[in-house]
C-alpha cells in the first residue's frame, strides 16, 4: 500500500505534459529558446575582433609605407581609410569615426634603408577594451609580415616562437561559444520551469488536493520532474545537431561522456528548481530566484563568456560552488578535446558532488513540507 | 463495525506559539451530514486538513474511517473524498483528463472508473462532451464535476471545505440537493460553511471560535440552548433615528437587540420583565414572536454576545 507506483508518476507526468502542451509560455520557452540562443549566439554574435576602422595619416608616401598599408589591409581585420594629418587621424579616433588610427612619420622609408630604424605609430581607442587586446595582437603580426615584405629582410631574433592552436586552430569563436550553449539552454529549461511548475501547483492549491489522495510525494516528484527532465535533453540534442549540421562544429570525445555530464546537470538543476519551488511557493519569486541563481551564473560565471581565470580571486572560488561551471568544462572539452571520464575526473567529481547535494537538499525539504 | 465515521478527542494543531487548533473533541457518526461553522480563522480548515491526513496534530488522536492516522495515513486517504474550496479542477484540462488523472491517482480499474464515471454523471446531471475544458464550464457546473471527481473512488467519507463559495444561489441549492442525496445513500459528509441556510441544512453543527469548539448540537438544539427565553422580532411602525435605535438596543431587558434587514431581532432576559416595558416597544414597532435563526444563534455564541 506504501510503496512507490509508477502509474501514479505517469500519471502525474501526463498531467505536466498537458499543461506544457496547453501553455503558449512554456511551449515556447521549450521550443524557441533553444533556436533563438543557437541562432544568437551562433550567427550574431562574433568574438572575433573584424573590420577594425583605421584612420591612415601616411605623411611619408613613399613603396614601404604603401607596403605597410597594403599588409593592414590585406590582414581582413582593418577597412583604411585616409586622413589628412595625424592630428585628423586622433579626430576621428574621437569621434568614433575610428577604433585605431595609424600615423607613418615623414622619412619613413629613408630611416628604414639608413638603418635607424623606422618607426610608425598606431593609436587605439581604449574605451572600448574588447578590441584593444585583438588589435595589438593584430598589429604584433602584421609588424612582422611587413618587415619581411618592405626590407625584403628577416628581422626575426635568433630564436622563434611558433604558435599553434591546438583544438580549434582558426580560432573560431563558434566552436567555442555553442557547445556552452548547451549549459545555458538546459539551464533555463529544467532550473526556470521545475520551479514554475511545482509553485503554480502551491499557488493554486492543488498540491493539497494532490496529497490528499493515496499519492506519495516522490510520486509527484518523479511525475513533474520527468517531462522536464525530457525537455532538457531534447534540447541539448538539438543544440547538438545544429552544432555539428549547421555551424560543423567537431565534437570529438564520447558522446557517452557528454551524455553522463549532461545527465548529471540536468539532475542536479532539476533539484535546485524543485528546492526553489519548495521553499517560495510563489511563481513570481520562484522565477527570479531562478534566474538569479541558475540562468545567470550559467551565462556570466560558468566560463561561457567570460573566461573564469580572469575574474577576481573570490569569484575564481565562489564559481567552483556553480554546477554550470563544471558542466561547461565538460560540454566544451567532449567537442573538442575529446578527453575520457578519467581526464574529466575534477569537474565530474564537482559535478557530482553539487549534483548529491542539492538532491539531498530538495527531498529533505520537499519530504519536510508535504509528508504530514 | 464501529458506529463512528470520524473521532476527534483533544486534537490540537499549533504554529509556533499560536494554537490554530486547540483542544477540540468530537465525533461524526457515520451517514452523517456534519456542518463546522465558525469566521475565517476559526480553526475549521486546520481541522479538515488534519482529517484528510494533510497535516499532522500537534496533540490529540484522531480516527478516519475507524483508523488511525498515526498507524496508516494511506488506507485513511483510500477512504476519504476531499474538495477543497480554493481549487476545483486543472482548467486547461478536459473534463475527462481531469477525471481519468484522479482515477489513476486512486489506482482505479478501468471498467469500475468508467462505469463510477457514467453513475456519477447521472448523479450531477453533467450532459456536455466529455473533452470540454474545464476553463469554459461554469461555476456551478465546475464545483459539481469536482465533486464527482471526490466522489469517484467512492468514499465512506466526503469531506467538503466551503464547497459553494463564490457560486450562484440556484448552483448552491443544486449542490445541496446532491449532498442530501449522498446523506441518503448513507455517506459520512462533512462541509464547512459560511453560509447560515446551508448550515441549517446539516444533521448537526459544531460551532468554533479562536480554535475551539464553543457549540455543538443539532440545528434545533443550538438554538434551543442559546435562547431559553423567547425571540422577538420588531418592525418599526415609522422611521427611527440612530439615537433611538441605540437606546433600545441598550435596555435591560433584552439579551442582545441586532439588526435584521429592515427589522430588529431581540432576545428577552424574562418574560416577567418583558411584560412591564412591552406597551412601550409597542407604540413604535411591530413586535412578533418569532423562532430564532441559526444566524441569531452565532451572533448569539459564536460572537460573544452572551458574554
Amino acid at each position: 500500500m506504501n510503496g512507490f507506483v509508477w502509474r501514479r508518476a505517469v500519471a502525474v507526468a501526463r498531467k505536466e505534459v498537458y499543461h506544457i502542451l496547453r501553455d503558449p509560455a512554456t511551449l515556447g520557452a521549450a521550443l524557441v529558446l533553444p533556436v533563438f540562443m543557437v541562432i544568437m549566439f551562433g550567427v550574431a554574435i562574433e568574438f572575433n575582433v573584424k573590420n577594425v576602422a583605421l584612420a591612415v595619416s601616411d605623411s611619408d608616401q613613399s613603396q614601404s609605407s604603401r607596403r605597410l598599408l597594403d599588409t593592414f589591409g590585406s590582414s581582413g581585420y582593418f577597412l583604411i581609410h585616409h586622413v589628412s594629418s595625424p592630428h585628423a587621424g586622433i579626430t576621428d579616433v574621437s569621434a568614433e569615426r575610428a577604433r585605431a588610427a595609424l600615423v607613418i612619420p615623414p622619412r619613413f622609408e629613408q630611416d628604414l634603408f639608413a638603418g635607424r630604424g623606422a618607426e610608425a605609430q598606431v593609436l587605439v581607442d581604449g574605451t572600448d577594451n574588447s578590441t584593444v587586446g585583438p588589435v595589438l595582437g593584430y598589429v604584433g603580426s602584421i609588424q612582422n609580415m611587413a618587415s619581411q615584405r618592405i626590407g625584403g629582410f628577416d628581422p626575426s631574433p635568433p630564436y622563434e616562437i611558433r604558435t599553434r592552436f591546438l583544438f580549434n586552430p582558426e580560432l573560431n569563436s563558434k566552436w567555442f561559444v555553442i557547445p556552452g550553449l548547451t549549459v545555458v539552454v538546459m539551464s533555463i529549461l529544467s532550473i526556470l520551469l521545475t520551479a514554475l511548475t511545482v509553485a503554480r501547483e502551491w499557488e493554486n492549491g492543488s498540491m493539497e488536493l494532490l496529497l490528499s489522495t493515496p499519492v506519495l510525494p516522490l510520486e509527484i516528484i518523479v511525475g513533474k520532474l520527468a517531462p522536464y527532465g525530457i525537455l532538457g535533453i531534447i534540447a541539448v540534442v538539438f543544440v547538438y545537431v545544429i552544432a555539428r549540421t549547421v555551424f560543423g562544429i567537431p565534437f570529438v570525445g564520447h558522446l557517452w561522456v557528454f551524455g553522463f555530464g549532461c545527465l548529471l546537470f540536468l539532475i542536479t538543476y532539476l533539484a535546485q528548481g524543485l528546492l526553489i519551488s519548495v521553499a517560495t511557493r510563489k511563481q513570481t519569486v520562484a522565477m527570479q530566484l531562478s534566474m538569479m541563481t541558475g540562468y545567470l551564473p550559467s551565462q556570466l560565471l560558468s566560463g561561457f563568456i567570460f573566461p573564469i581565470a580572469s575574474m577576481p580571486a573570490f569569484f575564481q572560488y565562489f564559481t567552483m560552488i556553480l554546477p554550470a561551471r563544471w558542466f561547461m568544462l565538460i560540454a566544451r572539452d567532449t567537442f573538442l578535446e575529446g578527453s575520457s571520464v578519467l581526464e574529466l575526473a575534477g569537474p565530474f567529481l564537482a559535478l557530482a558532488l553539487i549534483c548529491g547535494l542539492m538532491v539531498f537538499l530538495a527531498a529533505r525539504r520537499f519530504k519536510r513540507d508535504l509528508e504530514p | 463495525m464501529n458506529d463512528l465515521a470520524v473521532e476527534v478527542k483533544g486534537l490540537s494543531v499549533r504554529f509556533g506559539d499560536f494554537y490554530a487548533v486547540n483542544g477540540i473533541s468530537f465525533t461524526v457518526r457515520r451517514g452523517e451530514t456534519f456542518g463546522f461553522l465558525g469566521a475565517n480563522g476559526a480553526g475549521k480548515t486546520t481541522t479538515i486538513r488534519v482529517l484528510c491526513g494533510l497535516l499532522r496534530p500537534s496533540e490529540g488522536l484522531v480516527s478516519v474511517g475507524g483508523i488511525s492516522f498515526d498507524h496508516n495515513e494511506q488506507a485513511v486517504k483510500a477512504k476519504v473524498g476531499y474538495m477543497s474550496q480554493k481549487f476545483t479542477l486543472y482548467n486547461d484540462m478536459t473534463v475527462e483528463e481531469n477525471l481519468n488523472f484522479t482515477a489513476s491517482l486512486r489506482k482505479m480499474e478501468k471498467a469500475t472508473y468508467e462505469q463510477r464515471r457514467k453513475e456519477l454523471f447521472d448523479f450531477i446531471s453533467f450532459d456536455k462532451p466529455l473533452n470540454t475544458l474545464v476553463r469554459d464550464l461554469s461555476g456551478g457546473t465546475k464545483q459539481q464535476v469536482s465533486l464527482a471527481a471526490a466522489l469517484l473512488h467512492d468514499p465512506e467519507i466526503i469531506f467538503l471545505d466551503e464547497p459553494t463559495a463564490g457560486v450562484t444561489p440556484a448552483s448552491r441549492s443544486r449542490f445541496w440537493q446532491l449532498i442530501r442525496q449522498l446523506a441518503k445513500r448513507n455517506k459520512t459528509v462533512f462541509v464547512t460553511t459560511h453560509y447560515m441556510d446551508e448550515a441549517e441544512q446539516c444533521d448537526r453543527i459544531a460551532l468554533m471560535r479562536e480554535g475551539r469548539i464553543i457549540a455543538l448540537d443539532s440545528p434545533e438544539g443550538l438554538k434551543t440552548a442559546a435562547f431559553s427565553t423567547p425571540m422577538l422580532e420588531f418592525d418599526p411602525r415609522g422611521s427611527l433615528s440612530f439615537a433611538e435605535v441605540s437606546a433600545f438596543a441598550r435596555h435591560d431587558v433584552f439579551l442582545f437587540f441586532e439588526p435584521y434587514g429592515l427589522r430588529f431581532h431581540a432576545a428577552i432576559k424574562s418574560e416577567d420583565a418583558w411584560e412591564t416595558v412591552r406597551n412601550g416597544f409597542e407604540k413604535n414597532f411591530t413586535i412578533k414572536r418569532i423562532k430564532p435563526s441559526l444566524e441569531d444563534v452565532f451572533i448569539q455564541i459564536v460572537e460573544g454576545k452572551a458574554g
